[in-house]
């Protein structure tokens, strides 16, 4: 077994032990409610009968073990129960509402590493000089307000100070929508072959997108230019430039790919926190993804759908980790290459 | 015009900190011939490896530093180089080799992907497969048995005396006429150190390359130079050929320092008491014959 | 401690840092004094003024009830700041006990501890907080409680790290050889180490208490009316974008420049303190 594959299998397997113990834990949150979620959810209207007849369905009667047996008897079959506030599966709610907050956050991740990483490179290579200040300025900025408030502001400015982009949804509402069949509507539009809807699909996506990558571009540039810096006093730094290397293709080639290393596994946590942030900016572009859903059932107490939106946001987090860590074994030769020894 | 291929007169460096400024050399002057292998020696903090980087225009980008006086190179003034040209020669004319080689070998990248780089550096529009090639007989030349299976590995894969090696392969790539060496191999142990620096030896005497070999090692110095300048805080204290030089010290300090040296092992820094009042005495310049 | 403050105020970014965070504690702390409306903290209604643009007495303009954006928002700031040391006065034992057993314990205690951390660790911040405060009454108390669980891993996270490489160092095995107890060598020892990395972690964190306080309120998950909370201005102010836009723009500017302040303070502290991990 390659140690890469070896990695995996224990980052899976740590993965496994670490979602049942978030499973548990938001079980026991959902169930600690004060008040009769069945009551809730059927409102005040409803008989002492009807509710009880419900409370035997979602076994609420039952010791929280039990109930937590029943749950993950379901959830292996991959039942997360019906969602009282739409009376549909929950599995069907998150199908529909997760994709278009995943594309967001795909973008904004792209936003985050795309900006973030040569701004901390510039700033590294030109530490204590006016680049490095104003962009260190500007990073600290970037994380120092949250995704809503660069939602606002970035609406206010670009949306209708400057009309350059529009102020809400997914797509204009002039286009037809493409038939579903990802669900990510940049790649349904493109497959589609309706060039016109994609087009208005990423004009629409790239204000949100960038309010919600903003604190990550500042933390992407603050912690590349320190992990840089502090490369830049390494040997082979030196080493590079006896060489006579352009100070360019040093910043880039020698001190970043050592630096990024370090600097990975915490873009892979921000991008992940980003699945949490998606609400406050999808709130702010009436955005047609899983926030309105999660604050509704939060705000409803529907249980299964509580704890089967937690779950599948946290999955999707520990997937990304899985995959940064991944890629930093592909970066990082000692990883790659640790039970081979020599070649 | 001096016939000199390095000459250094009345270097001067400060570097500007919150308490004003710190001398660091106070007005260093030498020169080494071509093929000639040069010695600086002192202690730690001497001011023996800023000389180094200053020939290189390492400092010179730091702001903190003020530097006067002049380094020629092949009878140009390389203060008055365009910084372009000055570039231009590190790595081609002149280069260098550090101290600890395994570090200073960029840890993600294999050999052969640096050897690449440097080869290229020398010849910019060298054929990937040529470069290869080319590799493979400099690591032979510096008795590297399986030079194939060191480019396709990584640093922290080889020994340290097979980095050592590679840096010398590295350095001596491009037929530099200077090669700086800043204590080479006193990160490796003592057996290692010495074959290497034979080894070191054969190569640039067969090909005529000049050396300034740092060191404050003074068993390896004896070994290795033709000539030898010793300095203490900032200052060459004394200047002669090795064997005039070892044979008969005529400065404090030199002398306190061969006093000191630590001659079973070779390695590590002799302890001097600090401050003699006889340290300080001005320069002692043996008769060195042309 | 002198000399803290004299690096400190020698660079320009850590002296606006100072300043930023002095002006918003001072108002936070004065608020009865410096707000020219101090009634309007509470449900005050005064339709002869409302949603009025920025005009004098109200120099940030109105809300649609006719209070004083400017007054609210430093009360606001005040909420926010009681509520970021108190999670942080609970927040940090938890997490630097759990930290320093699981460093320094080993073994089992190191594998539960830190698998738990770790569950905590896997939801997105924002996401848990939403979990806790949607079962729980939306009250002060309850918010603070849900950013309570959400920010005790970190500091279990930071101090076990440090723990783990302090417990090779020789002042704690020369401890260990006299017979110190494990309680007198985690706390006595081991924890004065990893002091500076929590300061200077508190101090960024006071920063980002108050950012995810007021996300959570912005999604109404947090202190209700009429209490005055800067989240909860900026969602009811987005309504009325762009024409009401002192309503947004004020609260937002107010979250920013707080955030902004601690954390040039905790950058500062950081370079000084010398606990750059």
């Amino acid at each position: 077994m390659s140690p890469v594959v070896r990695l995996l299998v224990k980052r899976l397997s740590i993965s496994i032990i670490v979602l049942i113990g978030v499973s548990m834990l938001i079980f026991t949150i959902a169930r600690v409610i004060p008040g009769d979620p069945a009551r809730i959810a059927l409102g005040p209207n409803a008989t002492v009968e009807q509710v009880d007849q419900l409370r035997e369905k979602l076994h609420l009667n039952e010791p929280i073990w039990v109930q937590y047996g029943y749950f993950i008897r379901d959830f292996s079959r991959g039942d997360l129960g019906i969602s009282l506030y739409t009376n549909r599966p929950v599995t069907t709610d998150i199908a529909q509402f997760l994709p278009a907050t995943l594309e967001l956050v795909i973008v904004a991740g792209v936003f985050m590493i795309g900006f973030g990483i040569p701004l901390g490179i510039a700033s590294a290579r030109y530490r204590g000089k006016t680049a490095d200040n104003v962009i260190r300025v500007i990073s600290l900025l970037g994380v120092s307000a949250p995704s809503f408030v660069w939602a606002v502001i970035l609406m206010l400015l670009f949306a209708f100070f400057l009309p350059l982009f529009p102020i809400a949804g997914q797509i204009s509402d002039t286009l037809t929508v493409p038939p579903r069949i990802t669900g990510f509507l940049l790649v349904d539009t493109l497959l589609a072959g309706d060039i016109p809807a994609f087009l208005s699909a990423v004009h629409h996506i790239i204000l949100p997108a960038f309010a919600l990558a903003l604190s990550g571009i500042g933390q992407a540039a603050r912690l590349t230019r320190s992990n840089m810096v502090e490369t830049y006093d390494k040997p082979y730094i030196e080493m590079a430039q006896s060489y006579g290397f352009p100070a360019r293709r040093i910043a880039n080639r020698y001190a970043f790919r050592p630096s990024l290393i370090p600097s990975l596994t915490i873009i892979g946590l921000d991008f992940a926190a980003m699945l949490g942030n998606a609400f406050l900016v999808e709130a702010v572009y009436a955005w047609p993804g899983l926030s309105r859903y999660g604050v509704q059932v939060i705000l409803r107490k529907d249980l299964n759908a509580i704890v089967g939106t937690v779950l599948v946001i946290s999955a999707t987090f520990l997937i990304v980790n899985i995959i940064v860590d991944l890629l930093i074994a592909y970066i990082n030769p000692r990883i790659r290459l640790a039970e081979r020894g020599r070649p | 015009m001096s016939d000199y291929l390095l000459d250094i007169r009345d270097l001067k460096l400060a570097f500007k900190n919150y308490a004003g400024l710190v001398e660091v050399l106070h007005g260093i002057s030498l020169n080494i011939r071509r093929g000639e292998k040069v010695a600086l020696v002192g202690e730690s903090g001497s001011g023996k490896s800023v000389t180094a980087r200053i020939i290189l225009g390492l400092l010179q980008e730091l702001s903190s530093a003020r530097i006067s006086g002049s380094v020629h190179f092949e009878g140009q003034d390389l203060e008055a180089l365009a910084l372009r040209t000055r570039l231009a020669l590190r790595g081609t004319k002149i280069s260098m080799i550090f101290q600890d080689p395994t570090s200073s070998l960029n840890p993600v990248y294999t050999i052969g992907v640096q050897f690449n780089e440097v080869l290229k550096r020398g010849n910019p529009g060298i054929l990937e497969r040529d470069a290869g090639t080319r590799a493979v007989s400099l690591l032979q030349d510096v008795s590297i048995p399986e030079p194939e299976r060191v480019l396709a590995s990584y640093p922290f894969q080889l020994s340290g005396g097979m980095n050592q090696r590679v840096m010398i392969a590295m350095a001596l790539a491009n037929e530099p006429s200077l090669l700086i060496a800043d204590e080479p191999g006193t990160a490796l142990d003592v057996t290692v150190q010495a074959q290497t620096l034979h080894l070191m030896r054969d190569l640039v005497e067969r090909r005529g390359t000049s050396v300034l070999f740092i060191s404050h090692n003074l068993g390896v110095v004896r070994e290795f130079a033709d000539r030898v300048y010793v300095i203490y805080k900032g200052r060459l204290v004394e200047h002669g050929e090795t064997s005039e030089l070892f044979h008969r010290p005529r400065h404090p300090y030199t002398r306190a320092l061969m006093a000191a040296v630590p001659r079973i092992t070779g390695g590590g820094i002799p302890e001097i008491a600090e401050n003699s009042s006889g340290f300080t005495e001005p320069l002692i310049d043996h008769e060195v014959s042309p | 401690m002198r000399r803290t403050f004299s690096i400190l105020l020698s660079n320009p970014l850590s002296v606006i840092g100072l300043i930023l965070v002095g002006t918003v504690v001072f108002s936070a702390l004065f608020a009865d004094f410096i707000a020219p409306f101090p009634s309007h903290r509470g449900a005050v209604v005064d339709f002869s003024n409302f949603n009025q643009p920025p005009h004098w007495p109200n120099i940030f303009g109105t809300d649609l009830v006719g209070r004083d954006v400017f007054s609210r928002i430093l009360y606001a700031y005040r909420i926010s700041l009681m509520l970021g040391v108190v999670v942080l006065a609970i927040a940090v034992p938890i997490g630097v006990t759990v930290g320093l057993a699981a460093g320094y314990l080993g073994g089992w205690a190191d594998f539960i501890l830190m698998r738990l951390t770790d569950v905590f660790l896997s939801i997105p911040p924002l996401v848990l907080a939403m979990s806790v405060m949607g079962v729980l009454e939306p009250t002060l108390t309850n918010g603070m409680l849900a950013v309570t669980t959400m920010w005790w891993p970190w500091y279990a996270r930071l101090v076990y790290n440090v723990t783990r490489s302090e417990a090779q160092e020789g002042y704690v095995l020369a401890a260990e050889i006299i017979g110190a107890s494990r309680w007198h060598i985690m706390f006595r020892e081991i924890l004065p180490n990893c002091v500076p990395s929590i300061v200077t972690k508190m101090t960024l964190d006071l920063g980002f208490v108050i950012l995810i306080a007021s996300s959570l309120s912005f999604l109404g998950l947090g202190v209700q009316a009429p209490t005055p909370d800067l989240g909860s201005m900026v969602a009811e102010g987005g309504n009325y974008l762009p024409d009401s836009w002192w309503l947004t723009v004020f609260p937002s500017l107010a979250i920013l420049i707080a955030v902004f302040g601690f954390n040039l303070l905790g950058d500062a502290l950081r370079q000084i303190l010398g606990s750059d991990q």
